[in-house]
């Protein structure tokens, strides 16, 4: 380190930089794409079949829920924001699409990318992929978009295993048939709309490498359980968007998440942490505030590490695949394991209050967490009606505290980092407490 | 003989004390005003005066409440929430449960055997179930604070309120007059609105007697009734429940000079 220059609260993660560069690459490759007169697309995160299928087809494809966060963190969100109020939109919707409308009414009225635009922007669409699963918004938010933007939606469909019924015989073949058929009719309409066919090997190499991506990076995150923990979620979220976005080639980011298991596994082997002094361990519940990401810096100054968040952006549990033949198979067991995979022991422990909420029982108790921080966003319902559940059955059955502070992906109006310390501050005292009545339990952290 | 000093910048009075060993020796209260430091200033002026002490006599200042970081003579600041608990726990130390009810929120928090916060919430940026709910009706109704909690309690029939946000409730207070309700029917509807947003907190944080309540709230002895009517209990209210914040952050002035 210099002379003069301040060390870094958080000690990240020299292999992240390349993975979050491929983000950076996936918007420049857009716009190229869009100046050369390629296909491009906006999609939602579709939980890998539909990013592979259109990488086999050459269509770039950028993420506007990912173009969201990067709007918030660079600050140009609340122009985009209030665009999409004077054209109506509530703002109590979901911070991303009215992010993501307001940039798009605003491209519409200059005919061009703005030039404001973080990133270097998203370029006008060919297409519009869109997904049924884990809201409303995100049914109606693409529907706006192509009103736009003037360019045909797809609806990815895909079934809801978080039930109990989902467990019955057959269910599971059933939605794997349903995942796979409804991959093979985008297929088709991909074709009849580029006018060009699949190459099938191509996307059997694609997917191959999507399953081997995303298990070398759930084992980055299953060293984080060290103590102390090598990695901070802020590492974790930086480094998330390169798979789930599909954001490169996934051979290319399996190389990268490889380089970063041998540093992380390094780390564990020499005791080394993500900040100086683990104080405390701690779990993210929801998506951060990206626009006050340095509200985590002064935690960690404070001794706070960020050792596991939300199961719901993590890599699927690995399961071998190899027997099943069929690629849109494979990668349909993929997506489904996404789905089910953290679910498991909330089956097989007759659990069923909330199939959101369980996994969280399992993250905090392996990755052995003194509290976890619940940040309610205030424009998503899905992903905050379950917190209350979670900070109830952590506190009935592992004597897990909660601190509520509530927030927003990308408004930053509803964020208050100030009063979020302030309480902060004062859970250390409950952190302690709660780790006193573990100890008298008899459990093991 | 060492002295210690807890010092409380809330939005609205800044509140000190000075105690030694453990007990009060003098206190003292202002309007906060625009200029936080200005009032900590002033505040530290009149606290000694009153002591008979010199600043070099104060062993260790804790600072808290809003303006806390505007207090440029403390040796620490320790959040609200724990100096709360840490006074109320001095005054009633069987209390597990205080009720703060602040000018511009309210928190509830549970408090274990030794004053330690065990678990908390807080009312967030809404400002429904906070002082200044009240103060907002007082003023479409003309009526001064002091006088608030008493006139409601002459009420017959409570008016209902369908908001506990002080943005609405102002308008709605104004609605209730236009339809010629009483001041104190009024009133009584507004601490019944404010005793709902106040309960579904503590609610929260789970109950547990014996339950006290804090705070410039806990001189409304209309709102003390409706939560006590709300809540089922009989609340534990301090003499000067204002100074129960800054009495914790003496108390934690001096554990954190031993």
């Amino acid at each position: 380190m210099a002379e003069g220059e301040k060390k870094r609260p958080i000690n990240r993660l020299k292999t992240m930089y390349p993975l979050r560069a491929l983000v950076d690459g996936m918007y420049e490759r857009a716009v190229e794409a869009g100046q050369e007169g390629k296909p491009v697309a906006w999609c939602m995160v579709n939980w890998w079949g539909g990013d592979a299928i259109l990488r086999a087809m050459e269509v770039a494809a950028v993420y506007p829920e990912d173009y969201g966060a990067v709007c918030a963190a660079f600050g140009a969100a609340p122009a985009y924001l209030a665009q999409a109020d004077s054209d109506g939109f509530p703002s109590h919707m979901c911070g991303y699409a009215r992010n993501c409308l307001g940039y798009a009414a605003r491209m519409k009225e200059l005919g061009a990318i703005p030039p404001e635009a973080p990133m270097g922007g998203m370029p006008k669409p060919t297409l519009l992929l869109s997904s049924g699963y884990f809201c409303d918004t995100r049914y109606k938010w693409f529907q706006a978009l192509g009103r736009y933007l003037d360019a045909p939606v797809w609806v990815l469909e895909m079934p809801h295993p978080g039930v109990k019924e989902s467990r019955l015989e057959g269910v599971r073949e059933h939605n794997i048939k349903f995942l796979v058929a409804e991959l093979r009719e985008f297929i088709a309409f991909l074709e009849w709309l580029l006018d060009r066919k699949m190459d099938w090997d191509k996307l059997a190499e694609i997917i191959d490498d999507t399953i081997e991506m995303n298990r070398v990076w759930y084992e980055v995150n299953e060293l984080r359980k060290a103590r102390p923990c090598p990695m901070h979620s802020r590492d974790f979220w930086s480094s998330m968007p390169a798979s789930l976005y599909m954001a490169a080639d996934p051979k290319v980011t399996t190389g990268l998440y490889r380089q970063m298991y041998e540093e992380v596994k390094s780390m564990v082997a020499n005791h080394r942490g993500a900040i100086g002094e683990e104080k405390y361990r701690l779990a993210f519940a929801e998506l951060p505030p990206w626009h006050s990401l340095k509200f985590f810096d002064q935690l960690a100054e404070r001794g706070w590490n960020f050792v596991i968040e939300s199961w719901a952006y993590h890599p699927p549990k690995p399961i071998d695949l190899s027997q099943v033949s069929d690629p849109l198979e494979r990668v349909a067991n993929l997506t489904y394991q996404y789905f089910s995979g953290y679910f498991e022991d909330a089956y097989n422990t007759g659990d069923w209050w909330g199939y959101f909420a369980h996994p969280y029982l399992e993250l905090v108790q392996e990755y052995q967490c003194d509290g976890i921080v619940l940040h309610p966003l205030l424009t998503c319902r899905t992903a905050t009606n379950h917190l209350m559940v979670v900070q109830d059955q952590l506190m009935s059955k592992l004597k897990v505290p909660s601190l509520v502070i509530e927030g927003d992906i990308v408004d930053l109006n509803l964020f208050d980092p100030a009063e979020a310390l302030r309480k902060a501050e004062t859970f250390e005292e409950t952190m302690s407490h709660y780790r006193q009545v573990r100890k008298e339990a008899g459990m093991a952290w | 003989m060492a002295y210690f000093m807890g010092i409380d910048i809330g939005s609205g009075t800044s509140k000190g004390v000075v105690t030694r060993d453990g007990e009060v020796l003098a206190y003292h209260l202002l309007p906060s005003g625009a200029n936080y430091r200005a009032a900590a200033e002033k505040l530290r002026a009149e606290l000694l005066a009153k002591a008979k002490l010199s600043s070099q006599d104060i062993a260790y200042t804790v600072a808290t409440g809003q303006g806390s970081a505007s207090v440029p003579y403390s040796d620490g600041q320790v959040t609200d929430i724990r100096c709360c608990a840490r006074g109320i726990s001095k005054i009633f130390p069987s209390a597990r449960t205080v009720i703060d009810v602040q000018a511009q929120s309210s928190q509830v928090i549970r408090l274990g055997e030794r004053g330690q916060v065990v678990n908390f919430v807080v009312s967030e940026k809404c400002a429904a179930g906070s002082g200044r709910f009240l103060e907002v009706i007082a003023n479409v109704l003309q009526v001064e604070l002091e006088d608030i909690g008493p006139l409601s309690l002459k009420s017959k029939r409570p008016v209902a309120f369908t908001t506990g946000c002080a943005v609405f409730g102002e308008s709605e207070a104004i609605s209730r007059v236009a339809e010629g309700n009483a001041k104190e029917d009024i009133l009584a509807g507004v601490h019944q609105a404010l005793a709902d947003k106040i309960s579904t907190l503590v609610e929260r944080v789970g109950l547990e007697k014996d339950c006290t309540i804090s705070g410039g709230g806990a001189l409304d002895i209309g709102l003390v009734r409706s939560i006590e009517e709300k809540l089922s209990l009989k609340l534990l209210v301090p003499p000067q429940p204002q100074l129960v914040t800054a009495l914790g952050a003496a108390i934690m002035a001096e554990e954190m000079a031993a």
